[in-house]
């Protein structure tokens, strides 16, 4: 009987183990652009990023999505200005691919090469450090993408004249489940 | 021709010969050689960039291989007459091959449209949410350089405002020249003329359907009811207390009001500027000074918030150290009931 159960169990479990594939499903996220300007330094935040990832033969895919109106700064004028700027009703989505060893995912620090679609053009950025840390089958990604305007051809907003720096960083802060 | 020279001229032969075999060798080489080259996207007709490829000759087992550049354009050169099996692979992508045969001096040109591994069909975002509006972006922009010309021409306003301002100390009283009130009237018309026309652009500016309006730009709106109407009254009065004056009378009844009712539209408008030139802490703290000084019974409170995301926080602490009772603020939109 309990080598019959065995048989049934690898028989199920097989070819599971064969494929070495893993999902991954971002369960929620915090995404914040930092905007500095001589009088002002602003903030917006989105919650409603979506994200997936599959791992298989030892590489891993990302990607992650967020409707560009989905920023919030508090003030409604600044953020259907930057919609205008970033000319988000005409690409409305920001989407971020990342490709990986799936060993580097078990890092405490792992270092993504990214590629980022946002205003209609596409800009890479390699070796962005983010900090992960494992909770049983979630994991907490936290950092820093160092995007600039230029980087997407955006026009620099201005206030009474004066443009806002070059530098957009946006800090990330995701939690992934890994099923 | 002398012993010499016929030894001469069949060396000389030879050399030349020599370097024309050696120079053609490598010409008919280049002759014969094709390129590759085409553009890598995806299948939304997006560019990808630092896609490899690899082109493998099927005879020999030779392969080039090449990246396309931020363009998402690529080029194989040199490649000899033959079959060869080119294969197309990106991160986040699909990989891809095909065939192509080569003659001599044939250059081909192979673009390739990849599929992702993942797409933003598997996120679960409508494709309402995912596709761009031509249409509205257009409206933003229309809306977004009216804003920009109502901001200069609001900037610019400030100028000839405070001149009238200014002016108006000097146009009143017992003086019987009209040089003063002459002047005052100008710069009033000028500063009338750039408002209308500021305010013209920002009324008429499209509206973006569906946008909850927050943040500073509800103060800086408010106002406006504030210095819109003062814009109107205070030229009738101004008009008013000119033909008083002209006729050697005092200014008298409802004239006498063009001072103060020019001051509270120039502090109005000036606040408007600082509303959406500071901080939200910076403008409750501004307008909470203002409004004190006209609003008497009101105390000049230091607890006004400052810093942060506090356009909400300065509300309240405005709202807390408000007194509803007094004052001719009772009932505006800047003190909602």
């Amino acid at each position: 009987m309990n080598k019959k159960l065995l048989i049934v169990f690898l028989l199920l479990a097989l070819p599971g183990l064969a494929s070495g594939q893993s999902q991954w499903v971002l369960e929620k996220s915090t995404l914040t652009y930092h905007v500095s300007h001589p009088l002002h330094e602003s903030e917006g935040t989105s919650h409603a990023a979506r994200g997936k990832g599959t791992c298989q033969a030892g590489q891993c895919d990302f990607l992650i999505a967020v409707p560009v109106k989905s920023f919030n700064s508090g003030d409604s004028n600044r953020d259907l200005h930057m919609l205008q700027v970033t000319r988000g009703a005409q690409f409305p989505m920001v989407t971020v691919r990342v490709h990986l060893p799936e060993a580097a995912l078990t890092s405490a620090t792992i270092h993504c090469d990214l590629e980022i679609d946002f205003a209609g053009q596409t800009a890479s950025y390699k070796q962005v450090p983010f900090q992960a840390v494992t909770h049983g089958n979630e994991t907490e990604i936290t950092g820093t993408i160092p995007t600039t305007v230029s980087d997407f051809k955006i026009d620099p907003p201005k206030l009474l004249m004066v443009p806002i720096k070059n530098e957009i960083p946006v800090h990330v802060d995701m939690t992934w489940r890994r099923s | 021709m002398n012993r010499k020279s016929a030894r001469f001229v069949p060396g000389v032969t030879i050399l030349v010969l020599l370097l024309s075999l050696a120079f053609a060798v490598p010409l008919r080489a280049q002759d014969s050689s094709s390129v590759l080259s085409g553009t890598i996207t995806s299948s939304s007709g997006a560019i990808v960039s630092n896609a490899k490829i690899s082109v493998k000759n099927l005879a020999t087992g030779e392969s080039t291989e090449a990246q396309t550049n931020s363009a998402g354009f690529y080029s194989v050169p040199n490649l000899g007459p033959g079959d060869y099996e080119v294969s197309v692979s990106a991160a986040g992508f699909d990989a891809k091959t095909a065939k192509v045969t080569f003659a001599a001096e044939s250059n081909r040109t192979l673009n390739f449209a990849l599929t992702a591994t993942l797409s933003l069909q598997d996120l679960g975002f409508p494709a309402s949410q995912t596709q761009g509006n031509p249409a509205e972006q257009a409206r933003l922009n229309k809306r977004s350089h009216m804003l920009q010309i109502h901001q200069r021409l609001g900037l610019i306003t400030a100028i000839p405002l405070a001149a009238t301002v200014i002016s108006g100390a000097f146009a009143g009283g017992k003086s019987t020249s009209s040089t003063n009130r002459d002047l005052h009237a100008a710069l009033g018309t000028a500063t009338a003329g750039l408002y209308f026309a500021s305010a013209y652009y920002a009324i008429f500016a499209p509206k973006i359907p569906g946008t909850k309006v927050e943040g500073n730009i509800r103060l800086h709106k408010a106002l406006a009811w504030i210095h819109g109407p003062g814009m109107i009254l205070t030229p009738i009065l101004g008009e008013m207390a000119f033909s008083q004056r002209s006729k050697g009378e005092k200014v008298h009844g409802i004239a006498r009001m063009h001072g103060q009712v020019a001051i509270i539209t120039a502090a109005a408008y000036g606040l408007a500027i600082l509303s959406v030139s500071l901080k939200s802490g910076h403008v409750s703290k501004t307008a909470h000074a203002v409004l004190a000084t006209f609003d008497r019974k009101r105390p000049l409170s230091a607890n006004a918030s400052s810093g942060g995301s506090a356009q909400t926080g300065g509300a309240k602490n405005a709202a807390a150290h408000r007194t509803p009772e007094s004052g001719f603020l009772k009932g505006s939109t800047f003190y909602p009931d």
